[in-house]
């Protein structure tokens, strides 16, 4: 109990002392956090998009190629960026630039290597996930939309990307929940985020462990925040699982409708047997959700066969 | 018979080794409702597709009003506009409403504005009874709604020709008097119709033309009277006694 008190004293000493110092470093985090993960999304979704062009054998030749060289690119960009850590990623931008140029070109500002670099790592990863959320929208849907006579570029903006944003919002969220604690690499390129307020306080107060409990505290406010806001950004997306009836014009209700007793029809109340469907439906996207996050995930397992799968299916 | 949109000739699709459509020559009239029935796997719905270039066929050529919509340098996207389709699955967007399904299309490939696209829509899903629903999702409508919106959303693009893919199989029996009653409505009104269907009834009774496929050929073709009464070929007569049971 001693020691609790000990620590517990110790850490509202270093607060008293470099609390100023922790927030702003928090808030640099998060700033850092949330900037990489919106650019790395967006870079994600290019690449995701990029990758999904389908073409047949009756394409032009020059088209099949660039697409395909466009695949290898991205290809490469995925492989490097997520099989090499960040730190090192950091270190090679941050110093390697100016070594290789001899300094014409590097870095001015550490806010905008650090950005730079958060951005391309997520963007690596969100690339696949991307991918994964497009390929694992019903192909209906695509033909849904070519039925009515939309170009790739309508069907994908209007039908298919919207449904895969929302397949793919449980990947954001982890990546950025990632990417809240991963960014405390950066202190490697000075950036001044809360793992280096860490620092500065034990170099200046040798309370190593005691500084160790307040970056852990504050790593899981964060997380924790964050989590909880992705649910409820996630429960926004999905809406409410009933609907108010347009009730205008009485006649025009039960125009060409039939009466059906185990569903609501517009003159029902709720009835139990409507509200039991509702929720086997809701389940049912549910399951389907997660077994489209695993999907997602298998494909990153497995990207050979995926894009041997993607081929064959535009065949 | 007034002029026709549609000509195929010579079509032919095969997957692979595997040959599903063998030289097809068909031609839609402007008016025509046309039944195509027969066996499953008999190339009724490849035939569809291929109309629609949702699958690339073989060979052969598809003229409407006289181009080939087959060379190279015409645009399909363009080209489906005029040629709607309802499907088996339905297909209704997900991520919108039943108002926001039947509007998208006009906007954005029609470019109508907002205003004309929703009040054209709401006309046609007052039509086919589904009004009230406009703000529901197609997750929380039924089988038979859903494909009652798909009708209305093929429709508010004004095509030319409306294609339809056993649009009743998927459905709950009782679901399927509701949609058959809005085809039936719809051929009333004059619409260019091409249905595939296993509605025995319906093709008897609604259509002006049917079409019976068998293993990738037209086997036989004529007016529902004469096929259903007096059918020539060994296999329609053997495929339609199936159906009298």
């Amino acid at each position: 109990m001693n020691k609790f008190a000990q620590l517990g004293a110790d850490i509202a000493r270093l607060w008293g002392k470099y609390g100023a110092a922790y927030l702003s470093g928090i808030e640099n985090t998060l700033i850092l956090a949330l900037v990489g993960t919106v650019i790395g999304c967006l870079i994600g979704f290019v690449c995701g998009v990029l990758n999904t062009i389908p073409y047949t054998k009756n394409d032009h030749p020059v088209k099949r190629f660039v697409l395909k060289l466009v695949r290898v690119i991205i290809r490469i960009y995925v492989e490097v960026f997520r099989g090499t850590p960040m730190v090192l990623q950091a270190v090679f931008l941050y110093y390697g630039l100016p070594y290789f140029t001899n300094n014409s070109v590097k870095f001015t500002s550490v806010w905008a290597a650090a950005i730079v670099v958060v951005s391309i790592n997520t963007g690596a990863y969100m690339a696949e996930s991307v991918r994964g959320g497009i390929i694992s929208v019903d192909p209906g849907q695509t033909e849904g939309a070519k039925a009515i006579g939309m170009t790739h570029v309508q069907t994908m903006t209007s039908v298919i990307l919207p449904q895969a944003l929302r397949n793919i919002m449980p990947q954001i969220g982890n990546n950025f929940i990632i990417n809240v604690k991963d960014t405390s690499v950066m202190f490697i390129i000075g950036f001044p985020d809360f793992f280096a307020a860490h620092r500065a306080a034990v170099g200046a107060s040798y309370l190593y462990f005691p500084s160790a409990s307040v970056e852990m505290i504050g790593y899981l406010t964060m997380t924790l925040l964050a989590s909880f806001l992705l649910r409820w950004v996630e429960k926004k997306m999905d809406g409410s699982s009933s609907y108010e009836l347009v009730q205008g014009d009485q006649l025009t209700m039960t125009a060409g409708t039939y009466s059906f007793p185990d569903r609501r029809s517009p003159f029902d109340e709720r009835n139990p047997e409507g509200e039991k469907s509702v929720q086997r439906e809701s389940l049912r996207r549910q399951i389907e959700r997660e077994e489209a996050i695993r999907q997602g995930q298998r494909a990153e397992q497995r990207r050979d066969n995926g894009l041997n799968t993607q081929q064959r299916g535009e065949n | 018979m007034g002029e026709s949109i549609l000509q195929i000739h010579h079509l032919s699709k095969s997957f692979g080794s595997n040959l599903v459509l063998r030289d097809i020559d068909f031609t839609v009239d402007k008016g025509d409702v046309i039944s195509i029935i027969g066996a499953s796997g008999s190339g009724k719905s490849t035939l569809l597709r291929c109309i629609n270039l949702l699958e690339t066929p073989s060979s052969g050529e598809i003229l409407y009003h006289g181009k080939n919509v087959l060379a190279r340098g015409t645009n399909p996207a363009a080209y489906r506009a005029h040629v709607g389709m309802v499907f088996q699955s339905f297909n209704l967007f997900n991520n919108m409403t039943v108002l926001e399904n039947c509007v998208i299309g006009q906007v954005r490939v029609l470019k109508r504005d907002r205003e004309t696209a929703r009040q054209h829509a709401l006309d046609y899903l007052e039509r086919v009874g589904m009004a009230p629903y406009v703000n529901a999702r197609p997750r929380q409508i039924s089988g038979g709604q859903k494909q009652r919106v798909a009708i209305a959303r093929a429709m508010a693009m004004d095509p030319e020709v409306l294609l339809f893919d056993e649009p009743t199989s998927a459905l709950d029996p009782e679901m399927v008097g509701e949609v058959l009653n809005v085809m039936r409505r719809l051929a009333g009104s004059g619409m260019t119709m091409l249905v595939v269907t296993h509605e025995m009834a319906f093709a008897r009774d609604v259509s002006r033309r049917v079409v019976y496929m068998n293993d990738g050929v037209i086997c036989e073709q004529g007016s529902p009277e004469q096929l259903f009464g007096e059918p020539q070929r060994p296999e329609t007569r053997e495929f339609l006694s199936r159906f009298r049971g």
